[in-house]
């Protein structure tokens, strides 16, 4: 059973990063590319909890900064979408959750992937982070978080009952 | 609080993510760089893949950005219109910078850069501040690191690395990119270095007591042995011109040729031209398309270590032969832009 889990998780984190870099950022939105990396680890910590959320930041974070054309510092987003996976995956009580909430969480997610990543490269010495953009990015990032987050949050879930319901959340 | 199975795999993932950090600051070659490659390539593969996938929606273009420019076209139109009528009676001076443009335009896609097309299929987010593109062409098509990339408005950027068959491209708009450059027509050099801004180059001039002009259209200069910058290749053109002469530093902000936001066949100069970068500025009339041709100097391709009096020369001549006619328009480029 573990290893459908690991199926799961690195199947939404590949298909996350290729749709992401192939399609989203080349739409030419305004604003933040819409993160739907951190949206799927999102709503994969919401299906199968903390750790499984961990892992699959863990997973979709290197595997965005491997994947051409990415030019970052390797780790920085993993270490990021680890802590968010994981805390997304406690932050609220099961038997809390409503839609809005989990819309709301999202977005607080993306938002803050934003102005953490750019931090962690700060503080690694990048000079490419253009402060007076961070503010703007990680609010357009949220808006979009919360466009994604309803469909994908239902998509995820939808699919761990099928495959492997003993680990879902509800 | 969690399990001690909990614990460990999280102190195990964060570790995993700073130790990849640390070698990745710490750089070189060795397993984790071999390994690195090799999921990268497997990742540029499937990217190739998603990109057909996706290709009837990216392929219609960037549909906000053509939204946007919709809604705007009126009013660019209503203001070109009476900027033309202004212009019908100072045609002869804006003539010959039209011309010089026309000719930097074309040195870009004419026989004088040998390069290899490529298609874009993936971007690089916003948030991550880096301007990079991936093309899908790579190792098994030539592409070699710090190889100058063009489309066909002007210079682009250059290669940072490649895949077999896949190939990043830094932008020239990147914070880190630096290019030498050179004012068309002029001896004046400096280099232009990105903003991060798709639409912002920053051209800080060597000279501070350079004449620079607001119009006046930025080329490389051409780097040793033409990587990562071939010669002569069109930049972009100043729209301002900070501080004035004499000051400690002179800046220029430069628009870039190349729409940044609407990439998507881009060729890769795996040879930059032989002879002199001047001389490519020129205007030649005969090679007005811009599809990838051999070099018109075919017999002369070996000639890479010949004197540089005898490229001058075959240039010469060559351009004699081509277009004499076209003697009379380059006269006023030269002249317009000392």
């Amino acid at each position: 059973m573990i290893w459908r889990q690991a199926l799961i998780v690195g199947t939404f984190s590949l298909l996350a990063v290729l749709i992401e870099v192939t399609l989203l950022s080349r739409l030419g939105i305004p604003g933040a590319t819409p993160d739907l990396v951190v949206v799927t680890v999102v709503a994969i910590a919401l299906a199968m909890g903390p750790v499984q959320g961990a892992v699959a930041g863990f997973t979709a974070g290197v595997l965005l900064d491997l994947a051409p054309p990415g030019d970052t510092l390797l780790g920085v987003n993993a270490v990021v979408y680890v802590a968010i996976g994981f805390i997304a995956g406690i932050a609220v009580d099961p038997r809390d959750r409503t839609v809005p909430i989990m819309m709301g969480m999202t977005g607080l997610a993306t938002g803050a992937a934003v102005l953490l990543t750019s931090g962690l490269d700060t503080m690694l010495g990048s000079d490419r982070v253009d402060w007076e953009q961070v503010p703007m990015l990680a609010l357009t990032s949220a808006v979009y978080g919360v466009i994604l987050a309803p469909g994908l949050i239902l998509l995820v879930a939808s699919v761990v009952r099928k495959a492997t319901p003993e680990v879902l959340v509800t | 609080m969690f399990s001690r199975r909990t614990r460990i795999l999280l102190a195990v993932l964060v570790v995993a993510s700073l130790t990849f950090v640390i070698l990745d600051l710490r750089g070189g070659e060795g397993p984790f760089a071999t390994a690195r490659t090799v999921v990268s390539n497997t990742l540029g593969g499937l990217e190739r893949v998603a990109a057909t996938v996706f290709s009837p929606i990216t392929g219609a273009g960037s549909w906000w950005s053509s939204m946007r420019d919709q809604a705007g076209q009126i009013d660019t139109l209503t203001a070109d219109n009476d900027a033309l009528r202004s212009e019908l009676t100072t045609l002869t001076a804006d003539k010959a910078r039209v011309a010089a443009l026309d000719g930097l335009l074309r040195v870009a896609s004419v026989g004088q850069y040998r390069f290899v097309p490529g298609e874009v299929i993936a971007v690089g987010p916003v948030q991550d501040f880096s301007w990079t593109v991936t093309i899908d062409a790579g190792r098994n098509d030539g592409i070699e690191q710090d190889m100058s990339v063009i489309n066909g408005a002007g210079l682009v950027g250059r290669v940072l690395k490649t895949t077999a068959n896949t190939s990043t491209v830094v932008l020239i708009v990147d914070q880190g990119s630096a290019v030498g450059g050179r004012v068309a027509g002029t001896n004046e050099i400096g280099v232009v270095s990105g903003t991060g801004s798709q639409d912002e180059l920053e051209f800080e001039l060597l000279d501070p007591m350079a004449d620079v002009r607001v119009g006046d259209a930025i080329i490389t200069f051409g780097s040793k042995s033409g990587r990562p910058y071939a010669p002569g290749l069109p930049i972009g053109k100043v729209v301002e011109v900070k501080g004035t002469s004499g000051q400690l530093t002179r800046v220029a902000r430069v628009q870039p040729f190349a729409d940044m936001s609407q990439l998507s066949v881009l060729g890769v100069v795996t040879k930059p031209p032989r002879e002199d970068p001047r001389d490519s500025v020129l205007p030649n009339a005969d090679n007005l398309s811009i599809v990838p041709t051999p070099a018109p100097l075919g017999g002369s391709d070996t000639a890479t270590e010949s004197t540089p009096a005898a490229t001058e020369e075959s240039a010469a001549t060559s351009d004699a032969s081509r277009a004499p006619e076209e003697e009379t328009a380059a006269v006023p480029v030269e002249s317009g832009s000392p």
